[in-house]
């Protein structure tokens, strides 16, 4: 479960920013997050819900989280595919010649305030 | 109010922290391998296989990473390397702040290699850096050949995957070419050796990669 270990980054990160930027409370975060991540969105927002009244700031912040399918160019082919089941081979030729475009990220885009 | 903007990775203090051990190992000429496994991969035994022959030519030590026990990290103590174990305390992987707290039991300057073995799990060591300049992935013959599949974060991050107790293939319906397409569709580039602690199997390959690694 280190999903827990990222919410609890997550709400680090966002009270910091949130007080430097003397906001009031945060009323939801953005998230991007890749397929290739290694992250589980419904244990990552279990996680997050179990500990965000620790701090006011974000007692009360929803998470937006936006996967992000794993996405590859082919040099072969010099095509850009959606990489599914074989993440990183080329759906059209079968080729390992590929480049990952996106679908890695862990990232906090942004987040609201009241 | 408009939305604040980060643009951040999450674990940016995470990586932080790699970056500043990394820097000591370089600095120290230490080559740091990261091994991670499922449980029951073999992990511990190949590590014993290894050690003994090593650290007749190199100065090595081990971080061992448990979630409660200290039954690995014992058999490591066995082969007479140095050995340092970090409890989690029930967390499912390590992470860079442990390691950089874990160094303070060695000295660095004094090692060539150091092994971290991660706890045993494919999925949660995968997003935490601890530093190293080596990932590898242990997969033994007795799971199964779509791992790569199910835990692509994994295998995406690692430098090679060792197969494991190779000695019991006719025993199970592993397909090792369907575990090797399926580790190349996560990582085109991986690396990929055959092994097994009982017989000894391409254990010569292994040390050949461990001792090409930490020679730079
Ligand atoms: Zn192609």
């Amino acid at each position: 479960m280190h999903e827990l270990s990222i919410a609890m980054e997550i709400l680090d990160i966002v009270e910091r920013e949130a007080s430097d930027h003397g906001a009031g409370r945060v009323i939801n975060i953005r998230l991007r997050i890749g397929d290739l991540s290694g992250v589980e969105t419904e244990s990552l927002r279990f996680c997050f819900e179990a500990i965000r009244g620790e701090k006011d700031a974000t007692r009360d912040a929803d998470l937006i989280i936006m996967r992000v399918p794993v996405r590859i160019r082919c040099a072969p082919c010099a095509g850009e595919f959606e990489g599914e089941g074989h993440l990183l081979r080329c759906p059209s030729c079968g080729g390992l010649e590929t480049e990952l475009l996106e679908g890695d990220e862990l990232n906090i885009l942004d987040f609201e305030v009241e | 109010m408009d939305p604040i903007k980060l643009k951040k990775k999450i674990l940016t203090r995470n990586d932080h922290i790699a970056a500043e051990i990394r820097d000591r190992f370089r600095s120290s000429g230490v080559s740091v391998i990261n091994m991670v496994s499922s449980p029951g991969s073999g992990k511990t035994s190949l590590l014993e296989k290894t050690l003994g022959p090593l650290s007749t030519e190199l100065a090595v030590g081990v971080i061992e990473g448990d979630i409660l026990t200290e039954n690995d990290a014992r058999r490591i103590a066995m082969t007479g390397v140095p050995v340092h174990q970090i409890n989690t305390g029930g967390a499912c992987h390590l992470e860079a702040a442990m390691i950089r707290d874990a160094l303070a039991h060695f000295d660095l300057d004094a090692l060539d290699l150091l092994f971290i073995e991660n706890v045993g799990n494919l999925v949660c060591p995968s997003a935490f850096d601890l530093g190293e300049g080596a990932r590898v992935t242990i997969i033994s013959v007795t799971e199964g050949d779509d791992k790569p599949l199910k835990y692509p974060a994994m295998f995406h991050t690692s430098d090679l995957m060792v197969i494991n107790k190779m000695d019991l293939l006719p025993f199970t319906d592993f397909s090792v070419d369907s575990v090797i397409e399926n580790a190349r569709s996560a990582n085109p580039s991986i690396n990929i050796l055959q092994t097994s602690c009982r017989t000894g199997k391409g254990l010569d390959g292994w040390m050949e990669f461990v001792r090409s690694f930490a020679a730079g």
